[in-house]
Formats: C-alpha cells, sequence, structure tokens
C-alpha cells in the first residue's frame, strides 16, 4: 500500500517547516512599521474605573497610541459567539482579572512595555464571586449587567443559562431501584496552555483591513470584525496561520477586535502577542461540581441517572454555555439508562472568560458518572468492567432517545482495553486497576465548503478552512486528495488561513473536519472525477457510464490509464485545470435539544494500573491503555499521535493542574512556574494506545471524528485504580500526592 | 524588561569596588536563571547589573586544595553534578545538583547563585549544610569565609557585607566513610521546585547529620552524635523523638500554595526516615 | 569592561555565520535572535525557562535563551533549529521526528530538536529515562512525548532514515 494513500502515515504535510524553523507563526510574521501593543490592567478582579489618565504615557517616546473605551465608538461595541457581552476593551468596571481597561501602541516593546506601566488608573475594588458557592448566593453581586439580559428571567441572578435534558421518570425509577448511590465530585479550573501564546495582529488593508490571529475560527472572527467595523465580509481579510496549539482555547474572537481599532486608528500595523500568564488570565476549562445520585437494579442494570452539574463560567459568556450544554447532555454515558434527569447551569463569575476545552464540558461530568459507576459496582459486588459491558448501548440502539443510535460497536473498544491493562489478572500488593468509557457528541450543525483544483500536469491545490493546530488535518486532506486524484502526495498543496482565497469554513472544533472538511473535499475530488469521465468519453468514444475514476486511475471498459493521460489531452493545448467544489452540511435540526444530533460519536475506553506510595500520596501510572473507536484511521500514526496526546494532556488535570484564586480574584499560580503540566518525565512507565475500525463512521472511508475521545475519562480511570489501590474514594481533583495522602490519613484515622 | 547600566568587570577587584559604590543598588549577574527573571517581572530594579563571568578568579572550576574541594562561583550546577570529585566525596551534592530545574537550567545556573539567592528552597542547600561547607567571600575588607550554617538568613538574605561576593564554596573532604543522600518533594516528576528538600548524612563514628529546607525562611542543619539514629539496627521507636527534635524548627509557611505546612512537616518525617535508611545502607555498602 | 553601559556591541557566531550588532542589555538572547536576526525559528513562550521552546545551544550546552542576556553571548557560538539541517537537508533526528509523529503543531519543536540533538552529542545511545530526563525541559502540550522518545532512540540506533 502508499504511504501517501488513505491509511497510510506519511510525513505530516508541513512537517519540514516544523523541524526547520521555518514554519511561521502569527508572531513569526514581521510586518513593515508595525507597532507593538501592551496591554494595562488592574490588581484585583473585580474594579469600578474612575478614571484613566494617559498623559505619561503618551509622553514615552514611541508611543502612538494609548487606546481606553473612550476611544471607541459608544455604546463601545460587544461581541462573543452566544451573547454579544464581552466589550472590546473593559467598559467602566472590570470583571476579571487580567480584563484590559487600555492598550499602548508603540514603536517598540520596550516602549509599549514602559507606557503600559505609566498608565494611571484610578479605580475602586468591588467585591466579586469567584466560586459557585459565591456565585450563587443571592446576596452576591451580579456578574452581568441585567440590562445586557433584556427578557432574561435569571437577568437577575449568576445563572447565564439552565439546561435540562432526559427522559423517563426519575422518582419512579428511584423507588424501585435496588440501590441508590449519591456522591458529590469537583472538577478544577484548569487552562489550556499552548506553548504558542495567543497573537494578533491587525492592518489597514485599503478599504479594508486584515486581521492576522492564531485563531482556530477564522470565519467567525471575519464575521464578528464585519459586524463591529460595519464592513462587508469581502472587506475583512482574515489570515489564520496554524496556530501551535489551539486545544478550543483558541476558538473565538479574543483580542482582534481592539487591535483592528488601534490598526484603524494609527492607520498602521499593529500587533498583541499575549505573554503566556496572559493566555492564562484570557482562557480556561469550565470549572464544575457535579452532583450524581446513580440508581441500579441488583443485577447491576441501570435504574436511572441524576444529574446536576453546576459549571462554573468566566465573566464573560464565550462558549462556555454551549460547553455546559453540549457537554453535560450525554452525561448518562453510553449506557441504556431508563430514566435521566439532567440540569446543568451555567453560572458567571469574575474569573477567566472560561471557554471550550478538548472534551468541551464531558470530562466534568464523565468524572462524576464513571466515578459513581464505580461506586455501584463496588456496593453490589459487580465486576466493574462487567457492569459496564452489562449497561452499554450495543450498535443501533437509540441510548439517547432522539439522538443519533449508538455508532459503533463499543465493546469491542472497551474488550480491547480490558485485554490490553490484563483486567482480571493478579495484582502486586499496593497497585489496583481502573477503567472507565467516555463518550462525547460530534458537531452537531456544520458546513464546509472545500475546493480542490487540478492542475495542467496533475498536481493538486486544495482549500479548505480548516485551522491545522497540530491535529494534522492538512496531513489527512492531502491523503485524500491523493487517493482520489493519484497524485503524490509531495504533489498537492492544502491552502488554509486565508479568508480572501479559502472558501468558507463555520469552525475547527467538536474533532469535526476529518468528517465534514474531509467530505466537502472527497465531494470536490468527485466533481473532477465526474469531469475528468466527461473528458475521458469525448476522447475514447465511450459512454460515461461505462468510465470509472477510481484510487487515481480512469478505467475505460478495456484498459486503466493513469489520470493524467486523460487530463492532458482533455486539457488540450491551451492546458488549464478542473475544478471541483465540494460542499458538506449538517443542518440543524429544529426541536431537538441541542439544534441538531451528533454527526457521530467519540467513544473511547481507558484503562490504568496504578502504584500509591501510601507515604507520600504519590500516584504512579504503571501502565495506561486508551482505546478509540475512530472508524476508519486515515492515517493511523497520526491517530496514535493525538490519543497518546489526549491522554497524557487528560493526566494534567487528573494529577497536577489547577488554579489557584486569591481572595482578590488574582491566579496565584499565574505562569509555567506554579502551574505544573505533565512533563516528558510524567508519562506513565508504559502507555499503550490502539484504535477500533469497522469503517461505520460518516466521514470519508467510514471514518469517525477523533482526538478528544482519549481525555475524556482518563480522571475518572486514575481515581478508580487509586481507590482499587487503597480503598479510598477520591472525589476532587486533581489527584495531587497531597490530596492523596490526606484521603488516605483520614481514612485510617477515623 | 526594565532597563539598567550593565558592567562586566574582569578582575575581583573592580567587582568589588561597584559593588561598594552601588550597594543594594547593583545585583550581581551569574548564571542568571533567578535574576532574569525578577529583572523582567520587576520584582528585581536594579540600577546596575554587574555580570561576574568575565573575571578571572570566578572562571568554572572545581579543584582540590588542602584537604577541601573548592567550587568555584562560576561553576554549573551540571559541572557539579557529573564532576567525579563531588560524586566521590560528596554525592548528595551531586544528587541535589542534578534535580535543579531542567538541562538548561543546570547548564547556566551556579551553585554560588543558589546559595547566594539563599531561597529556602534550595536544593543545594541541605548537602552543603550536611558537608560542612564554607562560603569564601571577598570585599573591600579582603577574604572572608563563613560557614555554610551561618549565611542563610531568609529568602534573598544573607550575612554578606556590603560590596561583598562569593567567590566560592569550600566543601571539607570527609575524613571518615559516610552514607549520604539527597531528597525532596515535588508536584510533579519533572522539575519542580521543592515543597520538602532534605539531606541525611551517617559517618562511620555514628554521627548523622540531616539538613532540610522548604520548611521555614532558612534550611536547617541538625546533628545527632548519640549515634542512635546511625544504628543500623536501631528501631524506629528509638529514633523517632531524635527525629521529633530535629525538625523542632521547621514552621513551613501557611502561605505557600506548593504544599500545606501539614504535608511538608509530615513529608519531613517521611524524607527523613527514609534518607536516613539509604544513607545508612550507602555507608554499609561503602 | 566594568564601565557601565546600556547597549553594548556584540560579536557572535549564529549558525556559523558571525554576527556583529548593537544590544540593548536588557534585552535576551532571545529577542535578539528572534527580532534583530529574524530567526523566528526559536519560539517564545513562557519566559521563565520552564517551557524550553527558547531552547539554543551556546558554547554547546543548552539553554533557554529567554534567560540569557544578549550581551552574555557575546563571543559565543550560538546554534539555533535553523541551524541543525546540514546542506540543506534535515539530519537523522528531524527526520525521524517526522518518520516517528513527534511533531504535532510544532511550536515546541524547534527547542525539543535542539535539547534532543545536544543530548545525543553527549550521550549517543540514550535510554528512554535519559531521553525524559534530558528533554524534561522541554514542554510539548500537544503531548507528543511518547513520539519524540521514538525519534530520539531511533535516531541513536541508527534506525532513522
Amino acid at each position: 500500500m502508499r504511504t501517501d494513500r488513505i491509511g497510510g502515515s506519511p510525513n505530516r504535510v508541513g512537517g519540514i517547516g516544523r523541524v526547520t524553523g521555518s514554519q511561521q507563526y502569527v508572531a513569526d510574521i514581521r510586518l513593515q512599521d508595525v507597532l507593538e501593543v501592551k496591554l494595562v490592567t488592574l490588581d484585583c478582579a473585580r474594579a469600578r474605573i474612575i478614571s484613566i489618565d494617559t498623559s505619561a504615557a503618551e509622553l514615552v517616546p514611541g508611543v502612538r497610541l494609548v487606546m481606553t473605551a473612550a476611544h471607541l465608538p459608544q455604546p463601545v461595541p460587544r461581541f462573543g459567539p452566544q451573547f454579544s457581552d464581552r466589550p472590546i476593551i473593559a467598559v467602566g468596571e472590570t470583571k476579571y482579572h487580567g480584563e484590559p481597561v487600555a492598550a499602548v501602541a508603540a514603536e517598540t516593546r520596550d516602549a509599549a512595555e514602559e507606557a503600559a506601566r505609566l498608565v494611571r488608573v484610578e479605580y475602586e475594588e468591588l467585591p466579586a464571586v469567584f466560586t459557585i458557592a459565591a456565585a450563587l448566593d443571592p446576596a452576591s453581586p451580579l456578574v452581568q449587567d441585567p440590562s445586557l439580559r433584556a427578557g432574561d428571567p435569571l437577568a437577575g441572578t449568576n445563572v447565564l443559562r439552565e439546561h435540562r435534558f432526559g427522559w423517563g421518570d426519575v422518582e419512579v425509577a428511584a423507588s424501585s431501584a435496588d440501590l441508590v448511590v449519591e456522591n458529590a465530585y469537583t472538577f478544577p479550573m484548569v487552562t489550556h496552555f499552548a506553548i504558542e501564546p495567543h497573537a494578533f495582529m491587525a492592518a489597514p488593508d485599503g478599504d479594508g483591513i486584515a486581521i492576522w490571529s492564531s485563531i482556530q475560527h477564522p470565519n467567525w472572527l471575519q464575521k464578528i470584525i464585519s459586524q463591529i467595523l460595519g464592513l462587508p465580509l469581502a472587506k475583512v481579510r482574515v489570515f489564520a496561520p496554524d496556530p501551535g496549539g489551539g486545544f478550543g482555547g483558541k476558538q473565538h474572537t479574543k483580542l482582534e477586535p481592539l487591535v483592528a481599532f488601534m490598526a484603524l486608528r494609527t492607520g498602521r500595523p499593529v500587533r498583541l502577542i499575549l505573554t503566556l500568564e496572559e493566555t492564562f488570565q484570557a482562557v480556561r476549562r469550565t470549572s464544575a461540581e457535579v452532583r450524581v445520585r446513580t440508581g441500579f437494579m441488583s443485577d447491576g442494570t441501570l435504574a436511572f441517572q441524576d444529574v446536576q452539574a453546576n459549571y462554573l463560567i468566566g465573566a464573560y459568556a464565550d462558549i462556555a454555555d454551549r460547553v455546559v450544554s453540549k457537554g453535560s447532555y450525554p452525561a448518562a454515558g453510553p449506557y441504556r439508562v431508563p430514566a435521566v434527569r439532567i440540569v446543568s447551569r451555567s453560572v458567571l463569575s469574575h474569573t477567566t472568560p472560561a471557554t471550550a476545552f478538548r472534551g468541551f464540558g464531558n470530562p466534568q461530568v464523565n468524572w462524576a458518572v464513571e466515578s459513581n459507576m464505580d461506586e455501584g459496582a463496588r456496593a453490589l459486588a459487580i465486576d466493574r468492567l462487567e457492569i459496564r459491558l452489562r449497561n452499554l448501548a450495543r450498535k443501533g440502539e437509540a441510548f439517547i432517545p432522539v439522538d443519533t443510535p449508538a455508532d459503533g460497536d463499543w465493546e469491542q473498544t472497551v474488550r480491547r482495553a480490558a485485554e490490553l491493562i490484563g483486567w482480571g489478572t493478579p495484582l502486586q500488593p499496593g497497585r489496583g486497576r481502573g477503567l472507565a468509557l467516555g463518550i462525547k457528541s460530534g458537531p452537531t450543525t456544520g458546513l464546509s465548503y472545500a475546493t480542490v483544483r487540478l492542475l495542467a500536469d496533475g498536481s493538486v491545490i486544495v482549500y479548505a478552512g480548516t485551522s491545522d493546530m497540530g491535529q494534522g488535518a492538512r496531513t489527512v486532506f492531502a491523503q485524500i486528495a491523493a487517493t482520489e486524484l493519484g497524485a503524490p502526495l509531495d504533489w498537492i498543496t492544502v491552502v488554509m488561513g486565508d479568508t480572501a482565497v479559502v472558501p468558507y469554513d463555520q469552525q475547527t472544533s467538536a474533532s469535526r473536519s476529518t468528517v465534514l472538511m474531509g467530505n466537502a473535499i472527497l465531494r470536490a475530488c468527485q466533481s473532477i472525477q465526474a469531469q475528468l469521465r466527461t473528458m475521458a468519453a469525448r476522447l475514447h468514444g465511450l459512454d460515461e457510464a461505462d468510465i470509472v475514476v477510481e484510487g487515481g486511475a480512469v478505467r475505460l471498459p478495456d484498459r486503466e490509464l493513469p489520470i493524467i493521460d486523460v487530463l492532458k489531452p482533455g486539457l488540450g493545448r491551451l492546458g488549464g485545470e478542473l475544478v471541483g467544489n465540494g460542499e458538506m452540511r449538517k443542518e440543524a435540526e429544529p426541536g431537538h435539544p441541542l439544534g441538531g444530533s451528533a454527526a457521530f460519536y467519540e467513544f473511547n475506553c481507558t484503562a490504568v494500573e496504578a502504584e500509591v506510595d501510601e507515604e507520600t500520596g504519590d500516584v504512579t501510572l504503571v501502565r495506561h491503555v486508551t482505546v478509540s473507536d475512530v472508524g476508519k484511521a486515515l492515517n493511523p500514526l497520526q491517530v496514535t499521535m493525538q490519543d497518546e496526546g489526549a491522554a497524557i494532556m487528560g493526566l494534567g488535570h487528573t494529577l497536577m493542574e489547577h488554579y489557584i484564586y486569591d481572595e482578590r480574584g488574582r491566579i496565584r499560580n499565574l505562569g509555567a512556574i506554579d502551574y505544573r503540566i505533565p512533563t516528558s518525565m510524567d508519562l506513565p512507565l508504559e502507555m499503550l494506545s490502539a484504535m477500533v475500525e469497522n469503517a461505520d463512521g460518516p466521514g470519508p472511508y467510514g471514518s469517525k471524528g477523533m482526538s478528544e475521545g482519549a481525555l475524556l475519562c482518563v480522571a475518572p480511570a486514575v481515581a478508580a485504580a487509586v481507590r482499587d489501590a487503597t480503598g479510598v474514594a477520591i472525589r476532587d481533583l486533581p489527584l495531587t500526592p497531597e490530596r492523596v495522602w490526606r484521603a488516605l490519613r483520614d481514612r485510617s484515622t477515623p | 524588561m526594565h532597563t539598567f547600566a550593565y558592567a562586566r568587570p574582569a578582575t575581583l577587584a573592580e567587582a568589588v569596588a561597584l559593588l561598594e559604590a552601588h550597594g543594594p543598588a547593583a545585583r550581581l549577574l551569574a548564571g542568571g536563571t533567578d535574576l532574569v527573571i525578577r529583572l523582567r517581572d520587576g520584582t528585581a530594579r536594579p540600577a546596575v547589573v554587574i555580570d561576574v563571568k568575565q573575571i578571572a578568579e570566578l572562571r568554572p572550576a572545581i579543584r582540590e586544595e588542602n584537604g577541601r574541594l573548592v567550587i568555584s562561583a562560576g561553576t554549573v550546577m551540571t559541572d557539579v553534578a557529573s564532576d567525579d570529585r563531588v560524586r566521590r566525596s560528596f554525592p548528595a551534592l551531586a544528587e541535589a545538583a542534578a534535580v535543579v530545574g531542567s538541562v538548561q537550567i543546570r547548564n547556566r545556573a551556579t551553585l554560588v547563585g543558589n546559595v547566594c539567592n539563599a531561597s529556602p528552597a534550595a536544593d543545594t542547600a541541605p548537602p552543603l549544610l550536611v558537608s560542612g561547607a564554607t562560603v569564601v567571600a571577598e570585599g573591600p575588607g579582603g577574604t572572608r569565609r563563613i560557614p555554610v550554617d551561618g549565611f542563610f538568613v531568609r529568602s534573598g538574605v544573607t550575612t554578606l557585607a556590603r560590596g561583598e561576593l562569593v567567590t566560592a564554596i569550600e566543601l571539607p573532604l570527609p575524613a571518615r566513610k559516610l552514607g549520604a543522600v539527597h531528597m525532596r518533594r515535588t508536584r510533579r516528576r519533572g522539575h519542580d521546585l521543592a515543597s520538602v528538600t532534605l539531606c541525611c548524612a551517617v559517618d562511620e563514628a555514628g554521627v548523622t547529620r540531616l539538613a532540610y529546607g522548604s520548611v521555614g525562611p532558612r534550611p536547617i542543619l541538625m546533628i545527632d552524635e548519640s549515634g542512635v539514629l546511625a544504628d543500623p539496627a536501631g528501631s524506629d521507636e528509638a529514633k523517632a523523638p531524635i527525629f521529633e527534635r530535629m525538625f523542632a524548627d521547621a514552621s513551613p509557611s501557611p502561605r505557600s500554595m506548593r504544599a500545606s505546612p501539614e504535608y511538608r512537616l509530615a513529608m519531613l518525617r517521611v524524607l527523613g526516615a527514609r534518607a536516613l535508611r539509604t544513607a545508612i545502607d550507602r555507608l554499609a555498602r561503602g | 569592561m566594568s564601565e557601565m553601559l546600556q547597549t553594548v556591541p556584540i560579536e557572535l557566531t549564529v549558525n556559523g555565520r558571525r554576527r556583529a550588532l548593537n544590544v540593548a542589555v536588557h534585552h535576551t538572547l532571545l529577542d535578539v535572535l528572534r527580532d534583530d536576526l529574524e530567526l523566528t525559528g526559536t519560539k517564545e513562550c513562557c519566559l521563565v525557562g520552564e517551557c524550553g521552546a527558547c531552547t539554543v545551544s551556546l558554547d554547546g550546552r543548552i539553554v533557554d535563551s529567554c534567560l540569557v542576556l544578549a550581551v552574555e553571548a557575546d563571543r559565543a557560538q550560538v546554534t539555533t533549529v535553523e541551524g541543525l539541517a546540514v546542506d540543506g537537508h534535515v539530519s537523522p533526528l528531524q527526520q525521524a521526528f517526522l518518520d516517528k509523529g513527534a511533531v504535532q503543531c510544532g511550536f515546541c519543536i524547534p527547542g525539543q530538536l535542539v535539547a534532543a540533538h545536544a543530548l545525543l552529542a553527549e550521550r549517543p545511545h540514550p535510554t528512554v529515562p535519559e531521553i525524559q530526563e534530558g528533554l524534561a525541559g522541554n514542554l510539548c502540550r500537544c503531548a507528543c512525548y511518547q513520539q519524540i522518545i521514538s525519534a530520539v532512540l531511533a535516531t541513536a540506533e541508527g534506525t532513522a532514515r
């Protein structure tokens, strides 16, 4: 098999630039005459801005602009993917630590930094809320001005939205259940920590504007800038070079509108490269408190799931409320459950705005529900693997009524993981095993366009609006084109990240691109194949129906020709090219609780064996197994990289990551010294990943989306292993040595 | 980063003169792994930065001299950790130097810099204390030798006088056979600041030296000459009260976010017991 | 030089090429590489010596260039990721990174490669724990650690292309 076709693992497209240092991320692009921007922030979370004195800052040589809300159109425009609540710069009040109140543009970074220090802001610190309990206390201040929430019955509270999902009657089920297990679990605030900090540039561009951003959704950004500036879409050009890691934290518009106004006001290109600390203040995952009541029959059959999930979102909604609804919706897991009640709330607070983060709200509830499954199994003395298999939805089963039925033979995945971890085999003393299942709904709506050009020499250019932030979309797209049009991989260019050139793509999120953009590219290739059939029919005097274009070749009734042998004579002396367009649309479904059913499910089983040092609380992962149902691995190496990477990222929030806030709402462990993420020394002693392929997905060649699955259920699997090793159940993350030590100590001192 | 004046003296005398002239407005730059962070975040705003790396007397060197191992101020952690003489005679110091930050940090950070920062969490402080190390300072009044136990005051503060800089650390080569080990607690296995750092050495005469840091404003040295701790056959019950006396001065800050005082104190005892066992084993194995 | 200066002329050799320039004393080697010499392969992230994205080799030893003042690199030999390819061809290690799937978003990769080159120069046949320790100063949030380790092993074993 050729490695550049589907199912092979060729070198990453764009890989050479990444290993030689020539790959240009936003911060590497040097625009002529660019001004450097530095933000001015206050040393507390919530404050009333009394006055801003920019005079000293303006005297710093090289300073060209000190921008405040006063320089902006009034009322200051607000934006957001779900609610238009975030102002371009703080207006009257800051709502979280790090919210910019002013921004300096200067000829050099030094001048901008010095001037930013000299901006004098007089302010009055105001009471604020940083926890779910404080936010829900009726006596607490409101995070959002109720006038922004006209007609919203919850406008007088800090609950942005409450979502209710479910089926069956939980109370009836509870009255007949043999066992009810109820527990509360917490999930910490963690941050994306992409190694590339967010970077933004803007420059006047004729009668429009050009924006450069490390963003995952360039088209969405284009729309927001167009609305804010009152420019037609065609006059807003967004360049989105491949991001240096996104993980959801670069999905939505953040500071691009600010730099756009600064560019227009100065008439110069401006750029703002965030520090890592500023990214901590810009993006994080929603933390959560989840209370789960699970009902079982004595044979382990699930009777009901009753889930109450409060997610703490930040001061502005960003996409966090969608995270809450979409993340909590499949809370009952991949199981057959007769009665389910899910109540989830997005709770506003004066903290870093929460946003999408790999797993999109699912890991928080999965942590709780899967941990409760273990509790039930133990109480019923049923094997923890067995209880899951007993309840697991079979392929085709509508485990969530009125949604996409189970789209995989999930038992295969679970059994493979159990086999790889050696489930049921004897354990060394001090060790334990845990296993958990994770499920996540894929995209519920989507729209991707692709253009493919087959050039006169048989080489190919693919235009796709996906952002390749590490997942390897360029490679997979090129493999699709190689497979369909016969060109070798190094004859294929994939163009992305320029809204003036590349057709519309809704977004790069929810592990959608292989399925949605992949199908659009496949269709564009099929359109070219149809044109080749027409050409071949004309050239050879055949009926089109007798010609097949497949696998990079044109098959005539009596022989097979390489595509180039049809293309060249077909195009004739003037040459030219064939152009194919493809569209993949997943329409909204009115009445569906999420606005649309899942395009596919990401399904994963994670199993770990852990050793606990009872004196110190250290948890050592002896083996970590992660198995995902991917439908079809278009590029098996990339599947492995995504799954193992997601698994290790999951170990971060499981074992060490969390923001620590002080009493004024400032992140105490702001930056890389005290916010710890896994290093190469923090890996499990052994990591095994595997994939299940039954070609039963909706994407090209039977593929499904993947890359979030392996993160979903890391925490419950590890905690279950710790419990298995020690007998102690821990319901708060991360499982730091100190937390484990405390739990063990409390166990031994009743 | 705030700007400053930069000086790169070629001789010790020039450096001392600069230090004397500028006093607290001057900061010494050796490896820079701590200072440059502080220059950038504004917690250090010196008017003058004095780079000591061109001073001939401070050039990286580890040499034996009159029964002492002398480690010059320019010597980086990587070289301390890999030096055969250090590994042979002061294995716990080599172990501690090998866990300070990442390779990148150890290639820049100097042992003397680590000592001069006087961080209570400095990993090299406990082995230096246990080894009876001496800090060699050069100043307007000439050369002064300060026992390392009399050097640390609290974080960032030492007993150096105005105009003094440290030129070397001297470690007396052990006269007796000993077993020693360095241990620490961190939040992850990858490089991290220690929430407890500890060194234990047991010698053939039955003396146990225990030094620990990150559990109070300065690292602490305790010595047990009773022979009880060093006794390989001694019971935990017999050792416990001695350990308790040794740890009595630990007073971890409740303000730290890296670990609670409770956990640090508990881990001090766990590490103390483990380190003692390892030290005794190492002594026995020679 | 004990006179006190705010800008200093320095001379250094970067990837084999001699460069002479005036640097502000408070600018780091990272600033100068990226802004003055336009060698943007070396990346900026944490600026506290924790992430390793700015790793370069300075006189044969890897350092976090965010913690080295440019003036400290006066007369030094510096190698950045741009200096790893040989005669316009990627090195065996760079190729192994591609073959083993060690590159996702790529932002940490220049630092990883410089660190791994130095590791292999010092220990041509490292064990897995030695690789993990040697590269622990280079964070990869895509967490491609397994693949990075494989790539270093393959290079050491000479099984890389």
